[in-house]
């Protein structure tokens, strides 16, 4: 064994149907999430914010820190482990690994999208973007998904790129 | 009070976090829901994180990204002066329980309102202190072998006088990025 747990050449067999089979697929199941004061409180608090408008009562009207995106965002990765195909007439999972899965990059974009409040409730959908692996075959992965609120108003865009250790897909 | 008139290219925003601990790890992880991927392990037990290939257990990628968008926030007093537009950052080296978290970020250009920053975020990891050539003080980079080869090689490691004799730790870039920042005026 190459790898601790897979072949060089099953890794890239598995690479190779990856990257041809992912691409524009829609990220299974839609994540709902409600936005709750104490959460959104708690949260912000763990970066050291102490700013009212994010921690102050319940009363005042407070909005999401920036951060939050982090919390619903994640929701869809859950999912993601969801994910079955079948690969040369056998079914398996698309993470054989989860410890060999981590998060490469990041973006939000907030242009053009409004503030999170204590009550929202949120829809996020998610698609893959490319797929491609490095030299020392580590696969990663492009993650899109657009979180709206219950008026269908765009909270957050964000684009991540997970990876995956060699043996982990 | 930040207005476009008053801000010059290379001007730098910047903070510095030294109180990342496993609780704040868990916390956050707890908090951002992060507690039911499977994965989460690598981010709660040093054993199954070591076991995994890790040496101990790493924070996730997205919890220091926070530390990002927050000094971005507080440069517009919460949305007092203007509102973050985008910001994007690659992981390239986890952050551990014990390490000094530095966010740096250099005014590139102006364009109209829209200020476009360069995002240095690096961590200062304590592995030991030597004193007359011995060590007497070993952290948790040195306990549990965080540092590589590859890190003296790159220029990583660094030395400083303290009051208990010449402290090493490793310093070193863990997420470059960028940010859009539109101000109001």
């Amino acid at each position: 064994m190459l790898y601790d747990i897979m072949e060089l050449e099953e890794i890239k067999k598995n690479a190779k149907f990856l990257i041809n089979y992912l691409p524009g697929m829609e990220i299974p199941g839609i994540v709902k999430f409600r936005c709750r004061y104490k959460h959104m409180v708690a949260f912000a608090k763990c970066f050291g914010i102490s700013d009212p408008k994010y921690i102050g009562p319940e009363e005042s009207g407070i909005i999401a820190c920036p951060a939050f995106a982090n919390v619903f965002s994640a929701k869809l990765y859950i999912n993601m482990a969801t994910i079955s195909f079948e690969q040369n007439g056998k079914k398996r999972g698309f993470l054989l690994d989860f410890s060999k899965l981590l998060h490469a990059a990041n973006e939000y974009d907030w242009d053009g999208c409004v503030k999170i409040r204590p009550g929202d409730f949120l829809t996020i959908r998610g698609k893959i973007g490319k797929i491609w692996v490095n030299e020392k075959m580590r696969l990663f992965g492009e993650i899109f998904q657009t979180a709206r609120n219950q008026r269908g108003e765009l909270v957050c865009k964000v684009k991540s790129v997970a990876t995956i250790a060699p043996g982990g897909y | 009070m930040v207005k476009i008139k008053d801000l010059k290219i290379g001007k730098v925003i910047r903070d510095e976090f030294d109180q990342i601990t496993r609780d704040l790890i868990r916390n956050y992880s707890k908090l951002g829901g992060f507690a039911k991927l499977a994965s989460n392990f690598i981010h709660d037990d040093d054993d199954r994180a070591q076991k995994a290939g890790y040496k101990g257990v790493i924070a996730h990628g997205l919890f220091s990204y926070g530390f990002i968008t927050k000094i971005f926030d507080d440069f517009i007093e919460q949305e007092k002066y203007g509102k973050i537009i985008k910001i994007g950052v690659e992981m390239r080296h986890p952050v551990r329980a014990g390490d000094t978290l530095i966010t740096e970020a250099i005014l590139k250009e102006i364009n109209g309102k829209r200020l476009y920053f360069e995002i240095k975020q690096k961590t200062e990891t304590k592995i030991h202190i030597e004193k007359e050539g011995k060590i007497i003080k070993r952290f948790e980079a040195g306990q549990r072998d965080y540092i590589s080869e590859k890190d003296y090689a790159r220029g990583y490691i660094k030395t400083k006088e303290i009051d208990e004799g010449t402290l090493y730790f490793r310093k070193r870039i863990n997420s470059p990025g960028y940010a859009i920042i539109e101000l109001f005026e």
